[in-house]
């Protein structure tokens, strides 16, 4: 087992992991950049270490000065937490030669898994359902039109060079594939100087579905089941549950034996996550696969009781995994919302500044993490997530109530945050039912959120704590001592010692 | 016998009515509530008890005499407040547009004099278009009758002026003395002479909310030192402000009940001071988090901000709060901001009310504008106030206290009864850079690069000086403490200092540089 591990990151997500080494009694060591003096992953290390100034480019991404920390401290394992140094093949090899345990993945994975084209080929081989498509690119109209017909309408004609929506038309039908084809490589040539363009199949109302695998060096893979995380904006998760409540048992079973198939091809260890998009006809289709601890896997860790950050360790440790798929099972719903410091009002614009009150919400299968306390500061220099909420619930109904109350009684004032938004999303009846997709952030909120005010209920409810907060206040007002009886005013008054 | 009682019954009915229904409607729509309907919001259910509601003017001319209104514009009196005796007048505006009489004058120094004979604080509710113009001097005279009282009154027991209307011409005077005005917003203006006589002797085109509105005096001649949205807000929030004071000079301000433990830790304040020292930072913060309850009442919140004034509790006794406000201008004491601590502070003193002070200063503002305005008599004025009293003194320094702001900020010199300093506490005559320049302009400037050994002087300079280690070698920073542990101290100090009595020489009374 590891004595030592050093968190190559900071937030919750270096808290996260160091809670798990305390737990196991193993030693933490942190880094810090200069922003982070006081930060609270700091506070909570067995020791910790200035790697240089704020910008993540000159501390925490920097390998050299974190490989003299791991010198100078003796630990004999690096967790990278996710983001930084996650995925970053340079500092696997740099770890592997100084003989220091990676709690991740082999580094060929994380080669193979990081290239999307290599990724999607390496999947199909692998037997996992890939996105139909045309991998080449398309020449003409007509060739469009013979390449669309054997995808299958509706599909997507997209530019190589695409991104950000643009470049990109869908075609519903023979009909439209002609000029589809014509304004998507014009788009793609006036956008980014290249008019090449592919096809592929378009997914209606899809749906953001992954499984999170687990394996050991030898050679067990597991599949622990799905998270749903199709409420995202901009392509950024901000809820996430487990299990979904659109897929089925055995479709869970296809998606989940499909990716260890895909971890087995690749020689996977550790944690890992593969991607999905789903159509409406459950049909899901590789997206990706995340080859590190992902920010939403403390849900799959309260529906399967299982802490990933231990077996992760365990895993690197060389020990081999001690259940069997078998004894994977899904205990109630959990739900996980991301607390950001931004402003939904104004296009969701980040807001930085001290954290004057900070106050986590607890009570019954309520879990946050989080990096940060009251009096803390979100910097212009991370990402300015502050918190997770995760709560756990007997269904998912009980998951959805427990979420809202939390919601409602987190505590932040110094920045603005996202939690009015996040709570509208959660209250929304759409949610409710698990009527979503990718899409639905943007259609339903597409100006962002300033607040509904409220309807009648909660406005009474409102004014009822207004009562009860003034009836307080006036009950605490109506004992004020009025020192009257032994007034020094009458007695010195009266015999003149006071003119 | 029954013609009586149904001419009193009618003639009670009259006073009710004020100017009448018509004008009473009129004031409605003005936004404004009537003189009775005030005193209702301000004092506790039922406990109003109202003098002279019979009186009558006795002006024989302009046809006055057939114009007659029981309680001739000005409803006086007695109530409570939170069970605590107040005298009251309200002026009524319903009638002869709230103007002063005679008659007017006597009923409202008849509650003063109740007042100073009680030794209970008085509150006005100003809503008077001035001087009952019929009456000639006999009104003028009623005016100064007041003045007279008010100041006689002066630091014996608290005196509230709410306007609530107009208050023009030497009617500015009564509430210019009492020791705080309220006004609220859009209906109320104060001036010494109206926005015509301006147009005539000046030719300045000004309206009346321009020259003498709330918002001008909250912001800009510090006239006003609350400010209220509207008439209810006016009289609640009166209410709140009654409670931190003491009934008289000889009584101590009230207890209210508390809660909030005395040694309540403030981890966060810990990391209240930035890294850098010229990063400005919010000192409400630390107030909010040091006072009972987070409540703090803070006192003309918009005029000289870089100082903020303004009371609290501690374990439910009442103090008053003065603190350097690092996030306007640095916290930098200059004419406007001296001038509102004194003041407050020596309505402190007078009332037995301890004075906290938190310190982060820079020093005097520098400028011709400064200096041709007399910043030396009204920095004077601060020293003056914070030597002068003899309540209970606290002083905190956070982060800078830098050159003679440091001596006028409650320092030890002054007999401050505990001074204490955060480890970010930087004590000296001025800042690193100032200091170097002055103490090291040879060595700079023969040096290679003058810019780097600067920095190395700097750096040296602030390594000796840049904390509290000096100070307190020599007593004049009693202990350095932990910010997070700020409450607990000054709470264990305040029990501490509770019958602290000094001694002052005989005088008359002192020469304030005014």
């Amino acid at each position: 087992m590891l004595k030592k591990i050093l968190i190559a990151n900071r937030g919750e997500i270096a808290c996260r992991v160091m809670e798990t080494c305390q737990k196991m009694g193993i030693a933490t060591v942190a880094i810090y950049s200069d922003a982070d003096k006081l930060a609270k992953h700091v506070s909570m290390a067995d020791e910790a270490y200035n790697v240089g100034p704020a910008p993540t480019a000159e501390s925490y991404l920097q390998i050299d000065k974190i490989m003299e920390v791991i010198n100078r401290s003796g630990a004999d394992g690096v967790h990278p937490g996710y983001g930084f140094l996650s995925e970053n093949a340079e500092f696997s090899r740099r770890l592997k030669e100084a003989g220091i345990a990676f709690i991740g993945p082999d580094e060929k994975a994380v080669a193979a898994m990081g290239d999307k084209i290599t990724s999607k080929r390496l999947a199909a081989e692998a037997g996992v359902s890939t996105i139909p498509g045309f991998d080449g690119v398309i020449q003409d109209a007509d060739q469009a039109a013979t390449v669309a017909a054997e995808i299958g309408y509706p599909v997507m004609v997209k530019a190589t060079a695409g991104g950000g929506g643009k470049g990109m038309r869908v075609a519903s039908g023979a009909d439209d594939i002609a000029e589809a084809f014509r304004a998507a490589s014009s788009e793609a040539l006036s956008g980014f100087g290249d008019d090449r363009v592919f096809i592929e199949k378009f997914i209606v109302q899809p749906r953001h579905i992954e499984i999170q695998v687990l394996a050991d060096k030898q050679g067990k893979t597991l599949y622990l089941n799905e998270r749903e995380c199709s409420l995202q904006r901009r392509h950024q998760k901000v809820i996430e549950e487990a299990p979904s409540a659109f897929v089925t048992p055995e479709v869970r079973q296809a998606m989940g034996e499909q990716s260890v198939k895909l971890a087995q091809a690749v020689g996977y260890h550790s944690a890992g996550t593969v991607e999905f998009i789903m159509d409406a006809d459950k049909k899901f289709y590789f997206l990706e696969m995340n080859t590190r601890l992902q920010v939403e896997h403390p849900v799959t860790e309260m529906t399967t009781g299982l802490d990933l950050v231990e077996q992760m360790i365990r895993v690197a440790s060389g020990e081999s995994l001690s259940m069997s798929q078998e004894q994977i099972g899904i205990n109630g719903w959990s739900m996980e919302a991301r607390v950001y410091a931004e402003d939904p009002a104004r296009g969701f614009l980040p807001s930085i500044g001290r954290l004057i009150d900070y106050k986590e919400p607890s009570g019954e299968g309520v879990r946050v993490d989080s990096g940060t306390f009251e009096g803390g500061e979100v910097s212009i220099y991370y990402d300015p997530m502050i918190a997770k909420l995760i709560v756990w619930g007997k269904d998912r109904e009980q998951a959805r109530q427990r979420l809202m109350e939390a919601l409602d009684s987190f505590d932040i004032r110094g920045v603005t945050t996202n939690l009015v938004f996040l709570n509208a999303l959660v209250s929304h009846p759409a949610f409710a039912s698990g009527e979503i997709s990718t899409g639905f952030i943007g259609e339903e909120f597409p100006d962002g959120y300033s607040g509904d005010g409220g309807n009648d209920q909660q406005k009474e409810l409102f004014a009822v704590i207004a009562g009860y907060l003034r009836a307080e206040t006036r009950l605490r007002a109506a004992d004020v001592h009025a020192s009257d009886a032994d007034s020094p005013w009458k007695i010195l008054k009266r015999t003149g010692s006071a003119s | 016998m029954n013609s009586i009682a149904d001419e009193l019954q009618r003639r009670h009915q009259l006073a009710e009515l004020g100017g009448g229904q018509k004008r009473i409607d009129a004031q409605h729509n003005k936004g404004k509530l009537t003189a009775r309907e005030r005193l209702l919001l301000l004092l506790d259910e039922n406990s109003f008890t109202e003098f002279d509601a019979l009186k009558q003017h006795r002006c024989q001319d302009f046809g006055m005499a057939g114009q007659q209104f029981p309680g001739d514009g000005v409803v006086t009196g007695y109530g409570h407040i939170n069970g605590r005796l107040v005298f009251v007048f309200s002026q009524d505006f319903t009638v002869f547009g709230g103007s002063l009489s005679e008659t007017n004058a006597e009923k409202i120094c008849k509650v003063m004099d109740k007042a100073m004979e009680m030794g209970a604080p008085l509150i006005g509710l100003n809503d008077s278009g001035g001087a009952r113009i019929q009456e000639g001097v006999a009104s003028l005279g009623g005016y100064a009758d007041i003045f007279l009282r008010n100041v006689e009154a002066s630091g014996v027991i608290p005196q509230l002026s709410i306007v609530m209307g107009p208050c023009a011409g030497g009617a500015v005077y009564s509430p210019a003395i009492t020791d705080f005005i309220g006004m609220v917003k859009d209906t109320s203006y104060m001036f010494v002479t109206g926005p015509d006589v301006v147009k005539t002797v000046t030719h300045e085109e000004v309206t009346a909310e321009e020259l003498g509105g709330a918002s001008t005096h909250a912001t800009k001649s510090g006239v006003c030192d609350i400010t209220f949205e509207n008439d209810v807000e006016a009289m609640r929030q009166t209410r709140r402000l009654f409670d931190f004071l003491p009934l008289n000079n000889l009584d101590s301000a009230p207890t209210y009940p508390c809660d909030d433990p005395f040694d309540r830790h403030e981890p966060s304040l810990n990391t209240l001071i930035p890294e850098s020292d010229t990063q400005p930072y919010e000192i409400r913060e630390l107030i909010e988090k040091v006072v009972d309850h987070r409540d703090f009442y803070e006192i003309q919140p918009d005029y000289a901000r870089n100082i903020l004034i303004g009371f609290g509790r501690m374990e439910g006794k009442t103090v008053g709060i003065v603190a350097n406000n690092p996030a306007v201008l640095a916290g930098v004491l200059d004419i406007d901001s001296s001038r509102k601590a004194a003041r407050f502070i020596r309505f402190c003193d007078a009332f037995n009310i301890p004075v906290i002070t938190f310190v982060d200063v820079p020093g005097f503002m520098p400028g011709t504008q400064q200096e041709r305005g007399g910043i030396i008599k009204h920095g004077a004025k601060l020293l003056y106030a914070y030597a002068e009293a003899t309540v209970p003194k606290l002083t905190l320094i956070t982060r800078k206290a830098y050159g003679g702001a440091y001596d006028v900020m409650s320092s030890k010199h002054l007999k401050s009864d505990l001074n204490l300093a955060w480890p970010t506490a930087e004590i000296a005559v001025m800042g690193a850079k100032g200091a170097v320049e002055i103490l090291n302009r040879r060595e700079i400037a023969s040096a290679e690069d003058p810019a780097v050994e600067a920095l190395k002087l700097e750096t040296s300079y602030k390594e000796r000086f840049a904390n509290p280690f000096i100070a307190a070698e020599r007593g004049y920073v009693d202990e350095v403490i932990s910010p997070d542990s700020t409450r607990e101290i000054l709470c264990k100090s305040l029990r501490m200092l509770e019958n602290k009595s000094v001694k002052k020489p005989f005088k008359k009374h002192g020469n304030i540089p005014l």
